[in-house]
């Protein structure tokens, strides 16, 4: 029974959400307020349950010593920032903001580094010629690694705003744009796929679990 | 003091994470990961800054009794019946995501995931009507985004293969149509031939295509997404790498303080 009544409730507002394909109406606005309420707090239990519980109180109760009196200054950086409440003394929640802001800082530069940087730089020096069995295949195989090659180079002279894009940086940076054209047609191409695959997911709740047409 | 110490905390911050990534041993070995749960705590904590406005923004309209003050209070409601439910369920089971969680069976399967994937999904319909506007083969730009877009949307269907060849027909034969009514009207001979010649080779061209779209579609919609797509990609990546370095160097060095005001 309570099966039936939350597959009605999910049919409900399923309904009430595709309903603004017609117009904007309080079906809608219902169902898009619940959902910003609920995402709100589920987030919320989500962030206790996972990240506060384990990462302060569990390691609290679990650890001695230094490994457990250090965890004193993540907890009093957190009372800091809920500072931000009493007006007077608002502004010492900036030192956990900082502390925030100093740590995607730091992580900025070695997560780029490692992460990004290094890594597509590394994957970037191919081959020019790839021996394979037979010609045409080493030929197909050395074709691509060219095109990644000069579309990578041509894709950053793209994004290079310190001179003027004329003559030979024009150039460059005028095939910088069609591979950029391509790739933003292939991600727009890829998102429509997982949109309309998600809006498969939800037509099939409906016939199949609510309506049990199929 | 309100300036000064947290420009001194962000320095040390950021300084101390660079110096444990070159100095992989201790005490600087697991500075890194130390310093990623404590900004987990803290950022979970500064959730709450963000629910309390939310929070404030809507009972100030159910007081008011302002246009819509009927959703406000369903948002609030939603909220802390969630949020009871949630630790509730927690309590009870141990993990509030567990299988034997009612949390979990009922408001999570029947509630929260219809809510998102619903919500996402009708962004299939808007991006659709995104793409009538922005797909317009009038530049040669703007004709390389809708071809490649085109390939990657039919490559990844099952039925591509098969409905690519009508697709590519169909186009040709208009693009024919187009250059023989245009050529019709033209006045110097030269551009008349062309036109006419154009509307003569996309006719021919039919045949080929349609045969090429028929056996390589998916091919070439995996060419798309690992050669031309991934080398703009890369150069992508490699210019936010960049960026993101030379910002977090201006925030560590306290060139950048938007984040004091």
């Amino acid at each position: 029974m309570a099966q039936v009544f939350w597959t009605w409730v999910a049919a409900f507002l399923t309904l009430a959400i595709f309903s603004f394909l017609y117009k904007d109406n309080p079906f809608y606005k219902f169902a898009e307020h619940i959902y910003v309420g609920s995402s709100a707090a589920f987030w919320l239990v989500y962030l206790w349950y996972f990240d506060i519980k384990p990462k302060l109180i569990d390691a609290w109760r679990m650890n001695t010593g230094l490994e457990k009196y250090i965890l004193i200054i993540p907890a009093i950086l957190s009372v800091f920032i809920l500072l931000r409440f009493i007006r007077p003394i608002a502004w010492i929640s900036r030192w956990a903001i900082a502390f925030t802001v100093g740590m995607a800082a730091g992580l900025g530069i070695t997560a780029n580094l490692q992460g990004f940087l290094v890594p597509q730089i590394q994957a970037t020096f191919l081959p020019v010629w790839v021996p394979s069995h037979n010609f045409w295949h080493s030929l197909g195989l050395s074709v691509n690694n060219w095109i990644l090659v000069i579309g990578t180079v041509v894709t950053i002279f793209y994004f290079y705003f310190s001179k003027e894009h004329k003559g030979t940086l024009g150039a460059l940076s005028r095939a910088g744009i069609v591979f950029i054209m391509i790739a933003f047609g292939a991600s727009f191409g890829y998102t429509v796929m997982a949109r309309i695959s998600l809006l498969i997911g939800r037509v099939y709740f409906l016939i199949h679990n609510w309506l049990h047409i199929v | 003091m309100r300036r000064e110490v947290p420009i001194a905390i962000t320095f040390f911050t950021g300084v101390l994470l660079v110096v444990a990534f070159f100095i992989p041993h201790e005490p600087f070995g697991s500075l890194e990961q130390r310093f990623n749960d404590w900004y987990i705590i803290v950022s979970g904590f500064a959730m709450i800054l963000g629910l309390d406005s939310l929070l404030l923004h809507h009972w100030n309209k159910v007081s008011r009794r302002s246009q819509d003050w009927f959703h406000s209070l369903s948002l609030i409601l939603a909220f802390f019946i969630t949020l009871f439910w949630g630790f509730y369920s927690g309590i009870h089971t141990g993990n509030f995501l567990s299988a034997q969680s009612t949390f979990r069976k009922y408001f999570y399967l029947y509630v929260f995931v219809p809510l998102q994937a619903t919500m996402f999904s009708l962004l299939a319909f808007f991006i659709a009507s995104a793409a009538y506007r922005a797909f317009r083969a009038d530049r040669f730009e703007a004709t390389l985004l809708l071809f490649s877009a085109g390939i990657v949307m039919l490559g990844r269907v099952p039925m591509g293969n098969q409905v690519a060849p009508w697709i590519i027909g169909f186009v040709l034969l208009l693009f024919a149509f187009l250059l023989y009514s245009d050529g019709r009207k033209e006045v110097d001979s030269l551009r008349r031939a062309l036109k006419f010649g154009g509307a003569i080779l996309s006719l021919l061209l039919i045949y080929p295509l349609a045969w090429f779209f028929l056996k390589y579609t998916a091919a070439t919609a995996g060419w798309i997404m690992n050669i031309p797509q991934l080398a703009a990609k890369r150069g992508i990546f490699i210019g936010i790498a960049l960026g993101g370095i030379a910002m977090s160097l201006r925030i560590i060095l306290g060139i950048e303080k938007t984040y004091l005001r």
